[in-house]
């Protein structure tokens, strides 16, 4: 079975390889057959880890709870899994989704939206306060104690001189409440210098990415493919 | 009505996901665990529709016979054979981790990989040092590539080799990523984050409510 694993990931590597000719039917097989089987890999994924776990098994508990309330075998237990039929809601809510499908109800689809932006907005502020400015905030004016404390060394120094020099440059280039004329001007454009150095180390570091991705892909036909057969 | 009800939900949802997390009492913790799962109930529905519109698309191909529309049998296929197997017997099945580890991973890698080909033949076309900011980007992607490979050190090391330190490529690399690169950073992400914030705000206040599209 791991030989066959092997040839198979072999083949449609080769396959997607081949687009660098040009577009073909290998790479169009290739291709297709990775939209099918993501597509796929994610509809297990939503069902076993996010609807059976959240919607199907409390609900289901909660049915056989409320059967065993209507029987008179109750116990605290079964009590208790009674709020899985709370689940109902949102499962209908999620249900709405499909008034997409028709064009006189298509207006429902409203709801989960509206239910789903709110969810994410109400997450993203706290979050997004905590993990991003609060914490980088920090990070930025942090090291300024060890110096106040004589811990930190000469470059260290000079390196948190540079962070905060850089961060409240490169903000500067995005504020645009003020007209960018005189040091505005010169605090922005040291801004843009910070700026293109990111994107320069975020580009490099992409093409390195890659590069390892294929490093690996070629280890993988050189080593293990070629391997098998010689 | 059509409007102002999913308005209202949006601010009920939106208000509720502040204040629990904001309040360390029980009945709050247990309100907020509830509604996160509410969202990751009510998510996989608008993952189904998207799947749904997915086999329409391929659908209404293979019914016109357009242009390569065999391979949108494929796609069933793939997608079909995964879902057989995998929804009744769940990831952990020997077969599905089998298509996930020598069909599906490996194509996810070679396609990533493939855009090594692209990003260097298109920087090898755009990246022209024609000003001050242009030169700082080649500059730094350069040092940043130099200094990944053990080769730049080797390079480095030849052709610096009055400069005080050895390994420079690697060192001049990570400097640029911990300060300069993280200044920069720093400033993005403190913008986007406020951007963002400003942004939840008025979707919870109804000011802003494109996504409910047009009509009544």
């Amino acid at each position: 079975m791991e030989i066959i694993g092997i040839w198979v990931a072999a083949f449609l590597t080769l396959c997607i390889y081949s687009f660098l000719y040009r577009d073909n039917p290998f790479y169009r097989f290739a291709e297709h057959l990775f939209v099918g089987i993501s597509v796929g890999y994610i509809i297990i994924i939503s069902i076993h880890q996010g609807v059976i776990p959240l919607a199907w098994e409390p609900l289901s508990e909660a049915i056989s709870a409320l059967w065993a309330e209507i029987v008179g075998t109750t116990t605290p237990e079964t009590r208790n899994a009674l709020w899985g039929l709370f689940r109902i809601l949102p499962i209908a809510i999620g249900l709405l989704f499909f008034a997409r499908l028709s064009s006189r109800h298509t207006w429902l689809i409203r709801y989960p939206i509206a239910i789903l932006i709110g969810f994410g907005a109400g997450v993203a502020i706290p979050n997004v306060l905590q993990a991003n400015i609060f914490a980088q905030t920090r990070g930025t004016i942090e090291p300024f104690a060890a110096m106040n404390a004589g811990t930190l060394s000469v470059l260290d120094t000079f390196n948190a001189v540079l962070i905060v020099i850089g961060v409240i440059c490169t903000l500067t280039y995005f504020f645009f409440s003020v007209e960018h004329r005189g040091p505005i001007n010169w605090l922005s454009k040291v801004g843009i210098a910070f700026l293109m150095i990111g994107f320069g180390a975020a580009f490099g570091n992409t093409v390195m990415g890659r590069l390892a991705l294929l490093i690996h892909r070629v280890g993988f036909l050189l080593n293990d493919w070629m391997g098998s057969i010689f | 009505m059509k409007r102002q009800i999913p308005l209202a939900f949006c601010f009920l949802f939106g208000i509720a996901m502040i204040f629990t997390q904001f309040s360390p009492h029980s009945y709050s913790q247990a309100v907020y665990k509830e509604v996160i799962n509410w969202g990751l109930i009510i998510s996989p529905f608008a993952m189904v529709l998207a799947v749904v519109t997915l086999i329409q698309t391929h659908v209404t191909r293979i019914n016109l016979r357009t242009e390569h529309w065999q391979y949108s049998l494929i796609v069933f296929v793939g997608m079909i054979v995964m879902v057989l197997i995998g929804v009744p017997f769940g990831p952990q099945n020997s077969i599905v981790e089998w298509l996930y580890n020598n069909v599906q991973v490996p194509m996810d890698a070679t396609m990533f990989s493939l855009l090594a080909f692209f990003i260097a033949s298109a920087a090898f076309r755009a990246f022209r040092a024609r000003s001050f900011e242009a030169f700082l980007l080649l500059a730094t992607a350069m040092i940043v590539m130099i200094g990944n490979v053990p080769v730049g050190d080797l390079v480095w090391n030849k052709v610096m080799s009055w400069m005080p330190w050895t390994d420079g490529a690697s060192w001049l690399r990570q400097w640029i990523l911990d300060v300069l690169n993280n200044a920069a950073r720093r400033g993005i992400i403190l913008g986007v984050s406020l951007g963002v914030i400003s942004q939840s705000i008025r979707i919870i206040l109804g000011i802003e409510r494109s996504y409910l599209g047009g009509g009544d």
